[in-house]
């Protein structure tokens, strides 16, 4: 075995010392557990919020609506729907019912009103009526009685009725004449959830690095450092470090978002939940290697700047503020998300995803709803690149002085002075 | 072979500027291989200026320093350096030996070597059983110990300790002294920096003293006390208080004899200290003190201990600035 290079070997400190923890063991394993969570819980609980309804039914229609049987067909649907129905006599006081309600022997009740054709207003009361599931359930299948009684009323025949029911069939999809795109809403929705979770990443690395650095001057272990190696190796190594941990936890997630969306229905189905709505669009290979390669040249643009920041100060509370411009820089982006997104192939997109403080964040997303070429990419990585080398190297020249000094934070006419040395 | 090349280190005319501020002004000293050396001075004269550039920490704004010969301050050199900082530091979230092997790796050890030489210096120093415990667990004593070990795990050519007693109990000071005996034993050169005098009198080889960035001396101990001395201190007692009241009003005060007062040396409280006028010997002193009838307990030509030439050598030092500074038009 040969001995390594500095850089090499700080690397591989500061990669081993992160994820040899317990968090982030959790994190990496908890982030995509989170992930099929937010897609699965809520198909449970609409689920079981609209099995177990116990209802009580009063009709209260005029006798000439009895003729009807409005509460008769209530009845019959809502039992199809799984529910539990008690017809409760008209006389009953509304405080009544809410007694029952209130010691739990209903859940809910319903009101057939006088009219109920035509003007009357139904009434439920109920304490699961926050329950997106039960309130679904209720509104289709009253609106489906109603209707078909207000047909039957002028003559129409149940299949008429159905007929005027049924909504017209529209298909939309992204497209930007290229390919054949995927449903828009979902398009959406997966490039934002790429964006938020580049910003996240870039954001929580590059405090990272900077927390290292600032961990670095008060436990005073620095001078040992530079002493053994260069401080233009301590910061690569440290940034190659950190990088190496985002890098492994962002493509863990992402391969688990991949695999979750690919066998989304498989996944629903261990769970008995059938899938509705729109169907996420899958990742293709290539569109996760443009997100990662954002990640990891957005990373280092913005790692860079948090390690000069961290060179600067002398403790965590003063980092937590000397971080503010830079943190700005990353959250703008964020802030001209809906610009990006509702016109992909616009010259303010072209323009934002082109500079480099906001392209690592805005141009996957870009790309993922098809707005942008891959000259365009190409331009941007190109933009990106450059960038990278220049911040790296002043921020190397800041932290070079920095990490030595201890007390007031420089100014801005000191720092500029750093950069000459 | 020239001296330079035999050296341990060589600094030669060498500057460091702070905005205004001059740390180092034309300071040039050599270190000899296989020594122990010391340097010595107030706070804030210089000397951890001068160590961090020895150790490529800064850089100097001119002069020139080797290290080991030809090599100069940088990677190539830092294999061969033990560094103990002033502001000691480990990473405190680190295993104790994972800490250790770490910086064997960064000055260039292999792996397994580095893992090796870990372990057999937690053996050396007590600590195996906290190898796996977390370098803040540990007690600030235990911390020092693994700072030691930090420094010395690629056994350097050449260990430069910055003010390395400072915050030592008294068993890490005697670890300390106990390994760099065992560093001078093995051929291997240690240089470090003190204010203290008495640590560094018992186990210098050499010493060189800086004052305000300034060097103000260098060679080995035992010239440096010569040439100070030169047979101009001594020191005796009287028998009694009336002897001891002749002998001041007889032949103290004579100035052909007795340049000037010095104060009793520490633990010898009856002891009168004088230095010799120019043309007197001891030998003439005597014959006086003896005259004047002054019966005596003790006489004798003394060394002066480090700490007195130190005083006296940073004390001129100063007197001169101030001087200066006096006839610097405002």
């Amino acid at each position: 075995m040969t001995a390594h290079r500095s850089w090499f070997v700080i690397a591989r400190r500061e990669f081993l010392e992160r994820v040899r923890t317990k968090w982030f063991v959790i994190a990496t394993l908890l982030g995509p557990v989170l992930m099929l969570g937010l897609i699965l819980v809520p198909a449970l609980l609409a689920r079981t919020g609209g099995d177990k309804n116990r209802i009580a039914l009063v009709d209260r229609s005029a006798p000439e609506d009895q003729a009807l049987k409005i509460a008769d067909k209530l009845q019959a649907v809502f039992t199809s729907n799984g529910w539990t129905v008690t017809r409760v006599p008209p006389a009953t006081t509304d405080a009544e019912l809410l007694a029952e309600v209130a010691n739990e022997n209903v859940n809910s009740f319903l009101v057939v009103p006088v009219d109920p054709l035509g003007k009357g207003q139904f009434v439920y009361r109920g304490d699961n009526a926050s329950s997106q599931g039960v309130l679904l359930a209720l509104l289709g299948s009253l609106t489906n009685v109603i209707v078909h009684e207000r047909g039957t009323k002028v003559g129409l025949t149940t299949e008429q009725v159905d007929n005027l029911n049924r909504p017209p069939q529209i298909d939309i999809k992204l497209t930007t004449g290229q390919a054949e795109g995927s449903s828009g809403g979902a398009a959406f929705v997966v490039g934002y959830a790429v964006m938020i979770i580049l910003y996240l990443a870039i954001m929580m690395y590059g405090v990272n690095v900077m927390r290292s650095v600032v961990e670095e001057k008060t436990s005073r272990v620095v001078e040992l450092m530079v002493a053994a190696a260069k401080p233009r190796d301590l910061m690569a190594g440290k940034i190659l470090g950190v990088g190496a941990v985002g890098l492994l936890q962002l493509t863990v997630w992402l391969g688990m978002a991949v695999v979750t969306l690919t066998y989304r229905d498989q996944l629903l189905g261990i769970f008995g939940v059938s899938a509705k709505g729109a169907v996420l669009p899958a990742l293709a290979l290539s569109q996760i290697s443009v997100v990662l390669l954002y990640f990891v040249l957005g990373y280092f643009f913005y790692s860079a700047l948090f390690a000069a920041i961290g060179a600067m100060v002398s403790s965590d509370q003063e980092a937590q503020q000397a971080q503010t411009p830079v943190t700005m820089l990353l959250m703008i982006p964020i802030s001209c998300v809906t610009l990006v997104a509702n016109n992909p192939r616009g010259l303010t997109s072209q323009i934002m995803t082109t500079i480099p403080f906001s392209s690592s964040t805005l141009m996957p997303m870009r790309f993922l709803l098809g707005g942008a070429t891959w000259l365009q990419v190409l331009v941007s990585v190109l933009v990106l690149i450059a960038s990278v080398a220049v911040v790296v190297a002043l921020a190397a020249k800041i932290y070079r002085v920095g990490i030595l000094m201890y007390g007031k934070r420089p100014s801005l006419r000191e720092l500029l002075r750093w950069l000459r040395y | 072979m020239s001296s330079a090349a035999k050296a341990a280190i060589a600094v030669q005319g060498v500057l460091k500027r702070f905005g205004n501020h001059t740390a180092v002004e034309n300071v040039s000293f050599t270190v000899p291989r296989g020594v122990v050396y010391g340097i010595l001075g107030p706070n804030g004269a210089g000397k951890s200026t001068t160590l961090r550039m020895i150790n490529d920490i800064i850089a100097p704004d001119s002069g020139e320093i080797s290290i080991l010969g030809t090599m100069k301050p940088g990677r190539q050199a830092s294999a061969h350096i033990g560094y103990l900082p002033e502001e000691r530091g480990l990473y405190p979230k680190m295993k104790v030996a994972q800490m250790i092997q770490f910086m064997g790796e960064l000055r260039g050890l292999t792996v397994g070597d580095a893992k090796t030489r870990a372990a057999s210096w937690l053996t050396k120093l007590g600590l195996t059983q906290w190898a796996n415990n977390k370098v803040q667990d540990l007690s600030k004593g235990m911390q020092q110990k693994v700072q030691f070990a930090t420094a010395l795990i690629h056994e350097p050519e050449l260990v430069i300790l910055d003010e390395p007693w400072s915050g030592l109990d008294p068993i890490n000071a005697e670890v300390l002294r106990a390994t760099v005996e065992e560093i001078r034993a093995a051929g291997r050169t240690v240089l470090f920096s003190t204010h203290q005098m008495e640590q560094a009198e018992k186990i210098c080889d050499s010493v060189c003293i800086i004052a305000r960035g300034r060097l103000l001396l260098e060679g080995t101990l035992v010239d440096i006390k010569r040439d100070a001395a030169a047979g101009r201190l001594v020191a005796f007692e009287a028998t009694d208080e009336a002897a001891r009241g002749r002998a001041k009003a007889g032949v103290l005060a004579d100035t052909s004899l007795v340049a000037q007062h010095r104060p009793a040396r520490a633990g010898h409280p009856d002891e009168i200290v004088v230095e010799l006028a120019s043309v007197a010997t001891a030998q003439q002193l005597l014959a006086a003190v003896v005259q004047a009838g002054v019966g005596l307990r003790k006489f004798e030509v003394v060394t002066p201990s480090l700490h007195q030439i130190f005083v006296e050598q940073v004390g001129a030092a100063n007197a001169m600035v101030a001087e200066r500074r006096e006839g610097e038009p405002s």
